[in-house]
């Protein structure tokens, strides 16, 4: 039997395997064009929010420009910014201290993903390690996991983040940690779900009786096999978490001003609602948009990774 | 070891499940020899125990008590390293091709496994040449190498799990209801595969089912059980003959027999199954015994040897 | 015979991925007023489609039926509106599908469950349909106090009991029986073949039993028809079929079969597999896997040939000459 370069075949064998499974997925997945679009815009404001310094400095969107308060959409006006004098267009206008609202947006963006991710990474990784030794244990270690569980469930995310500001001060870091602990609990129980599932499942015996360890049961015959409920949760979580995070800045508990974030924007636009709407909608319908792309798109690959879904 | 001696001698063996109704005595005292060589057929139907027991040997149960010696080896007490080595001559094959393998590993992947676990390979080209041999000698084509078990029928898939009990090269299998769950004409390729590679490997099988015609064919001794005891063993031959514990012989009528103007003598049994929880003394299937007497509800029937080899549990 | 069933040139498609599944393809069978006809065939050979469609229970837009009309008592259940369907679905034709675990609501106690049927279809009270719930469960040897339970405090055996009690519930003109006895062990599976066998017989009605396994038939029908990727490839009466069976893939279902009183060391297996629904074979549809073959299997499709009663789908009986030349 003719047995070729061995490395070199695996590897080909294994791209080509696995961009015959994206293809797949990806058939089932584009089927829906609201997922789609909102794969896209999530993409492309993910771009942007990295890029975001190419678009307006960090300091030019924290620096004051007070004869320009509240200029609308689409008007220009005079910004000196360090020491030079710019003639610039307010594409969404400008806030109450005259700053660019775009820009501010942008950089707020950046922010609020920034944690998105993080902090769902995060309480991916505790709480999906705590249900995995809950539910592969059992017994008294998952009884113990779950009271904490429960425990940290029952406190609200607000309460939890005034206790830890309160105690550690208003910072980025701190917002995280917040955010990430209250998140941490749905992954102990999603993870803790999956894993009672298909534990008793009988290729996991059949892996026992090969022999396998009780580690590589869990990493390479279950794990791999609840990825889809996590990936979608996780998709989800993630939009939770951007608005947690402008719910917080909102009330004065993350980020503060100066510094952009779409929570405290909205906060400081409150006083201006008659006068300037302008300030209000702009991180509003950020918020909007972006969470509901995370939703949708959420959704879309729920579908496309359920297998038992008709199609 | 001695021509003589039986290659599994279990003895005694017992497994009861604590549940919040009470023990459920899955497997109570049973006992029973497989010599090296031979397929031992295990009936019964559903909640018999076979399938526990079968678990017990390979031991993904742990036994409440009684013995099981395997090649001079007690298994009950082995400990961890040991039974890694164990895992090398003892394997199993299960039931259903759609759940006992990995929806997310290829073909090669769950029948190499066991290669990579044990260290039975020393570089990725005797991994890929032992896989392929596997799947040769059970009929599994070469081009499914990287294919997904969704892909395949529950016959193939049924030949994956085969080849990956294979790969250790084990002395000893059981294979739990391996043709259950396939359609009529696919359980005739895999019986007669199982049987070839009997001869071919000298494997010692204990085969689990609830159909009777198909152990038939593979087995050359069998024993009955019901309620977690063994009720009567035997030889093939003499067993379908002639079977004498009244459970054996309904079991036997019940079968459909695919031919005209056949005349069978019906036994239909009575009432339903007792619950195997908290079992009361007596014989378990005296409720729906047809020559039930009294003695049969107050005592336990032991297993008497009627000849060599032949064993009843009744009065 | 009166026909009570009659079934010509069925044809149902599935839809999916743009792809099509031919499930049951130009399939042609008539049922016997008071008759028990034993439909036989291994998975994927179409026969839970064959019994939804004659319910007319196929959904669109994943399945349809795109020809062919199915007869009961002259009147072609395809063209009834869905106020006759509901009439005659439970009164008329009852089915008892196959997994009893799944075909009994859980939240609904089994008598009442047979009671909703009795009050739908015939015209009396509550009270009188609850009383008739109870007789059911007595005959089919379930105590009827009993009657107020759940179906999960039931064992399989008497779940399917009572399955089969809401089907004959109200002594329905057909029994569509779609593997009523696969779940169930075999000494379980005996008692109830034996009891539906006397209900049936007490009140004549005509069944169509549905199974994979020859032995049952044997046992329970008085006509058999064998069913391949979509068709029926021979039928005729038990005598005709299991004394002389004459399609090349019956012969192979009765070669697989393990025989209880032969002692064959090996078994002889079909080889191969049934032909993927989606791209079926041009010409005779068994053609691959079949040891008789000719040449003519793998362009035409085999006729229905009739001799003497017995039906058979195959070019080796076929009357032409030009045809018995080339064998």
């Amino acid at each position: 039997m003719r047995l070729p370069n061995r490395s070199e075949n695996n590897a080909i064998r294994a791209l080509k395997r696995t961009s015959h499974n994206f293809y797949q997925f990806w058939r089932r997945f584009s089927r829906n064009k609201l997922a789609t679009i909102s794969l896209i815009f999530v993409l492309v404001i993910a771009l942007i929010a990295i890029f975001a310094d190419l678009f307006y400095s960090y300091d030019f969107v924290t620096a004051n420009s007070l004869e320009n308060s509240f200029l609308k959409p689409g008007e220009s006006g005079i910004v000196y910014f360090q020491d030079k004098e710019i003639n610039h267009k307010f594409i969404l206008g400008a806030d109450n201290y005259g700053r660019d609202i775009l820009g501010r947006i942008i950089h707020g963006g950046r922010v609020s993903m920034l944690i998105g991710f993080v902090a769902v990474a995060f309480a991916l990784t505790s709480g999906g390690i705590l249900g995995a030794i809950a539910g592969y244990k059992g017994g008294w270690i998952d009884t113990l996991i779950m009271r904490l569980t429960d425990i940290l469930l029952s406190i609200p995310m607000i309460m939890l983040s005034i206790a830890i500001v309160a105690a550690l001060g208003n910072s980025f870091i701190n917002l995280l940690v917040a955010i990430s602990i209250s998140m941490a609990p749905r992954y102990v129980r999603i993870v803790r779900a999956s894993i009672i599932t298909i534990k008793d499942y009988e290729y996991i015996e059949a892996a026992r009786c090969i022999g396998a360890s009780d580690m590589r049961i869990v990493f390479q015959h279950i794990l791999i096999n609840i990825t889809a409920p996590i990936i979608v949760q996780s998709t989800l979580n993630i939009g939770a978490a951007i608005l947690n995070t402008s719910f917080l800045s909102f009330l004065g508990l993350g980020i503060l001003p100066p510094k952009p974030e779409w929570g405290n924007m909205l906060s400081e636009a409150r006083e201006f609602i008659q006068y300037a709407p302008h300030t209000l909608f702009a991180p509003g319908i950020a918020i909007l948009l972006t969470v509901l792309a995370y939703n949708l798109m959420g959704d879309g690959l729920r579908d496309a990774l359920d297998p038992k879904l008709k199609r | 070891m001695s021509k003589d001696t039986p290659l599994m001698h279990v003895t005694s063996l017992k497994k009861y499940f604590h549940t919040s109704h009470g023990s459920l005595h899955a497997v109570d005292d049973i006992s029973f020899d497989i010599k090296k060589g031979k397929t031992l057929g295990m009936v019964g139907e559903s909640g018999c125990g076979k399938s526990t027991t079968g678990r017990l040997l390979v031991r993904l149960h742990e036994a409440t008590s009684g013995s099981i010696i395997y090649d001079g080896i007690e298994i009950t007490k082995a400990d961890k390293h040991e039974i890694t080595k164990l895992r090398t001559r003892m394997q199993m094959i299960f039931q259903d091709p759609y759940s006992s393998i990995n929806p997310r590993h290829t073909v090669a992947h769950i029948i190499g496994e066991p290669l990579k676990i044990h260290k039975k390979v020393n570089n990725s080209q005797e991994y890929e040449e032992r896989v392929r041999n596997l799947m040769s000698t059970v009929g599994l084509a070469d081009r499914l190498y990287d294919a997904y078990p969704h892909e395949l029928d529950g016959g193939r898939r049924q030949r994956i799990g085969i080849a990956r009990a294979l790969a250790l090269d084990p002395e000893f299998i059981v294979c739990d209801e391996p043709v259950s769950a396939l359609d009529v004409s696919i359980q005739a390729q895999i019986l007669n595969l199982l049987m070839d590679l009997q001869d071919k490997l000298s494997l010692t099988y204990l085969f689990i089912t609830h159909d009777l015609s198909v152990v038939k064919h593979i087995s050359d001794d069998i024993v009955i059980m019901y309620m977690g005891q063994i009720v009567e063993i035997g030889p093939t031959e003499v067993l379908f003959k002639k079977p004498l514990h009244p459970y054996g012989r309904a079991l036997l009528l019940a079968i459909p027999i695919p031919k005209l103007n056949v005349k069978k003598e019906r036994i239909i049994l009575k009432s339903e199954v007792t619950s195997p929880i908290n079992p009361k003394p007596g014989c378990r299937f005296a409720p729906r015994c047809q020559y039930v007497k009294p003695e049969c509800l107050i005592s336990d029937p032991i297993l008497r040897e009627m000849s060599p080899g032949r064993f009843v549990a009744c009065f | 015979m009166d026909k009570i069933l009659e079934i010509q040139n069925l044809s149902v498609n599935y839809f999916s991925d743009k792809k099509i599944i031919r499930a049951v393809n130009d399939l042609s069978l008539d049922l016997k007023a008071g008759g028990v006809l034993g439909l036989v065939g291994e998975t994927g050979a179409g026969k839970t489609t064959l019994a939804l469609s004659i319910l007319n229970m196929i959904r669109g837009p994943q399945g349809k039926i795109i020809a062919g009309t199915i007869k009961f008592s002259g009147k072609n259940i395809l063209r009834m509106s869905k106020q006759e369907l509901r009439n005659m679905r439970g009164k008329d034709v009852a089915m008892i599908f196959q997994d009893p675990m799944t075909a009994l609501n859980p939240v609904i106690s089994i008598g009442e469950q047979i009671a909703e049927t009795v009050f739908k279809h015939e015209r009396v009270s509550r009270a009188e349909a609850w009383k008739k719930a109870e007789t059911m469960l007595d005959t089919v040897g379930i105590p009827s106090d009993r009657a107020k339970e759940f179906p999960h405090q039931f064992s399989g055996g008497m779940k399917q009991r009572v399955v089969i009690a809401l089907a004959l519930a109200c002594n329905p003109t057909i029994l569509l029986a779609d593997e009523p006895t696969t779940a169930l062990d075999v000494t379980i599976q005996a008692q109830v073949l034996d009891l539906m066998r006397n209900l049936i017989r007490n009140n004549g009605t005509s069944v169509l039993f549905i199974t994979h396994s020859l032995g049952l038939v044997a046992e329970n029908c008085d006509e058999v028809a064998t069913m391949y990727a979509g068709e029926i490839v021979e039928f005729g009466t038990i005598e005709q079929v299991f004394g002389k069976p004459l399609h090349p893939y019956t012969k192979g279902l009765f070669g697989s079969l393990p025989d209880l009183s032969e002692n064959l060391k090996r078994l002889t297996p079909i080889p191969g597999l049934m032909p993927d629904p989606m791209s079926l074979p041009d010409g005779c549809y068994f053609s691959p896997r079949c040891p008789c073959k000719i040449d003519i299997c793998d362009t035409k499709h085999p006729e229905n040939i009739n001799i003497e009663g017995h039906y058979v789908k195959c070019h080796l009986y076929s009357s032409d000459i030009s045809i018995r030349n080339r064998i």
